[in-house]
This record gives structure tokens, sequence and C-alpha cells, in this order.
């Protein structure tokens, strides 16, 4: 248990000290506050756990995400081991992830300029479906959704095919940007 | 000096204490000292170096100048312990920066200790729990919590690579982050 404090910094204010966002001066503020401050500092130890904690989940591949092409670049930066394929609208492509693979990249070539929202779902062999990603952020000129799987998941999986469609979600109903297909061979 | 758990002696009565006691060394107020400030400056590290290690180096160096300096009696002001271990924490950094204080020594030097001050790898069980409430949550959100600790980037820089503003970057990391802390139960020890 920690004394409390008259003052405690805003939760937002902390969050936007760890991710490098105040000018110097409002910096310093915080700094000197939690320093001689041991509920604020645990407060903000909260918060660093928490961003650790996501860090090490994503490089664990416990985590699905779509990603940006920069992003991509900063793995491969730190090193990670990666496979990408990119697939264009209604072509399948043979994959696979060996033990020593960080993370496999799906790199889904789609046009979309113009699209609101956009959902990614995931399919069986047989059509049947697996999940539904809605709303994932995109950059609309990429030109392309990049998608990271659960690797580790990944690497459990025997013989199998994905297939996977991107929908351009809006008032007037939903349509197809382009269908994908994955066939997977474990390493 | 007899140091009670809870925080019964302020900071500043531990500096008074540390000064009072030289030229003898009065272990005990140091020891809690160094407890409560360790943490706290190994924030500062991670903040500003971005690496455990780094980290550990800066607590140990800042914490060791820091306890020499009360032991001398340089702090006049023992409230002001905050505003002068910042100020050494600037130094040591600028230093770890400039290269001045190599990397090895130190590591020869306070490895051991070091080690020992390095944040705790959560538990399986926790990290299990982190994945479930990370899997929990939209997919922009995680897309931008992501971007924003596995690659350090501002709300600016995740905005402009996923396709939103920076505003909006800040308040989906905020929301998400919040609902974070909701499900890994650690929202009412945060303020």
């Amino acid at each position: 248990m920690t004394e409390s404090c008259a003052a405690p910094i805003p939760f937002a204010a902390l969050v936007e000290y760890w991710c490098g966002e105040l000018d110097a001066a409002a910096e310093a503020r915080i700094e000197e506050h939690f320093l001689g401050c041991a509920s604020c500092s645990a407060a903000l130890q909260s918060l660093a756990a928490l961003s650790s904690g996501v860090r090490a989940a994503f490089r664990e591949g416990a985590l699905h995400a779509a990603i940006s092409a920069p992003f991509l670049e900063e793995m491969k930066r730190q090193g990670l081991r990666l496979r990408e394929y990119r697939v264009a609208p209604g072509e399948s492509v043979h994959c696979t992830i060996a033990a020593s693979d960080d993370a496999v990249i799906s790199r889904l070539q789609a046009p979309l300029v113009g699209i609101g929202r956009l959902d990614l779902v995931s399919m069986n062999e047989r059509g049947e479906l697996r999940y539904r990603l809605e709303d994932i952020p995109f950059d609309p000129e990429a030109g392309e959704v990049i998608f990271c799987p659960a690797t580790a998941a990944l690497k459990q999986h025997p013989v199998r095919i994905y297939r996977f469609r991107l929908l351009a979600v809006g008032a007037d109903g939903e349509r197809t940007l382009g269908d994908y297909t994955f066939i997977h061979t474990p390493s | 000096m007899e140091v009670t758990r809870g925080g019964a002696a302020s900071d500043a009565d531990l500096v008074r204490t540390i000064a009072d006691a030289a030229p003898v060394c009065d272990s005990q107020a140091e020891a809690e000292l160094y407890r409560r400030l360790a943490p706290r400056v190994r924030l500062y590290g991670l903040r500003h170096l971005r690496d455990i290690q780094a980290a550990a180096d800066l607590t140990q160096q800042v914490l060791l100048m820091t306890i020499e300096k009360l032991r001398a009696g340089a702090l006049r002001e023992p409230e002001k312990l905050a505003s002068f271990v910042l100020g050494t924490c600037r130094l040591v950094v600028l230093d770890l920066r400039r290269g001045a204080l190599r990397r090895e020594a130190l590591l020869r030097r306070y490895g051991a200790a070091a080690e020992s001050e390095a944040p705790a790898p959560p538990d399986t069980l926790e990290r299990q729990k982190l994945a479930r409430c990370l899997e929990g949550l939209a997919e922009r959100e995680r897309s931008v919590l992501i971007a924003s600790f596995f690659a350090d980037k501002s709300a600016a820089e995740v905005g402009r690579t996923l396709g939103f503003s920076a505003e909006n970057a800040r308040v989906i990391r905020h929301r998400a982050l919040l609902r974070l802390r909701d499900c890994m139960g650690v929202a009412k020890e945060a303020p």
C-alpha cells in the first residue's frame, strides 16, 4: 500500500509523459513530482508494466494485429525474423512458419481509397466463419492491409487452408474488396 | 534511526538522519531511502533510455551519488530531495549518452546489484491474463497500443501510419489503456 497523494498526476498526463509527448517544462514538473511521490511513481510503474507487457505479448506472438508499413520496418529493425506473403485479390499462396520465426506477415492487396470502415473475415476451407475483425485500422493510400496473426497459435496448426476476405462496410451495406487464400503447411 | 514501514519517516526525515549521522553511516536510513528512490529513478531511466539494463545502471549511479552527497551534508534543504535527484538523473543520463560512463565498466562494478534491480517479468498467469485482456480490445485499440509500445511511437506517428489524426490516436490509446487497466484489475491502485 502506497501513501496517498494530495495532487495526483492525471493518468492522461502520465501516458503522455511515458510516450514522450510533453514539452520540456511539463516533463520536468512530472519528473520532480513522481521522484518525490510514492503514489504517483506506483501509478507510473503500473503504466510501465502495461507497456512492457504489451511489447512482450506482441514479440512472443500472443497477439494478432493490423499494422502499418513503417511498423513492419520497425519489426525488422528490431531483428525479428519474419516471413512475408503478399497476396492479390483472388489469389492463393503456400505459406509456412518455422519454429525460429517470430512472425508471419500477410500483405493483402486491395483498393482502399474512399473506404470508411474495413472488416477482415477469416474462414476455414469450407468457407465457415472463424472470426471477424471489425473496423481494422488501415492507411487508405497504402493499397494493402498488413496483418500479423498470433504467431504462437499458428505454430501449432497442422496443414490447413485459411481464407480471408476484406469487406468495405458502409451505410449502404458491405462489399467484398478481395478474397485471399493461404495454404498453410507446418515447417 | 528507527524506520517504520508505511512511511512514518518522510524522505526529508531520512535525508536529515543520514546527514546528522555523518561521518558514521546510518545504514538503515540509507537502505530505506534507497528502497524508496530506486524504483522511481529506474522509471526515469526507462523513460529516457528505453533499456532495462541502462536504467539499472542509471539507478545505481544516481543513488550512489545521491547518498554520497547526503552523507556530506550537501543537500541543505532536505525537502528538495526530488529536485536534487532529478538533477542528478539528468547529469547521469547525459554522461551515459556521451559514453563517458562505459557500460562494460558499470556492468563489472554493479552487475549483480543492477540485475537485482531489474523489474521482474510478469509471471505466466499475468502474461496470459494480459494477452486475454489485449484480445478483448477493439482492433484499433490493440493496433494503437502495439504501435505505441512495441515501436515507441507518439500518438502523432501512430495516427499518421494507421490512418487517423494524432488526437484520435491519443483518444484511442487512452481508452485502450483504461480498459486494459480495468481488465487487469489495477485501476484502483492508480490515481
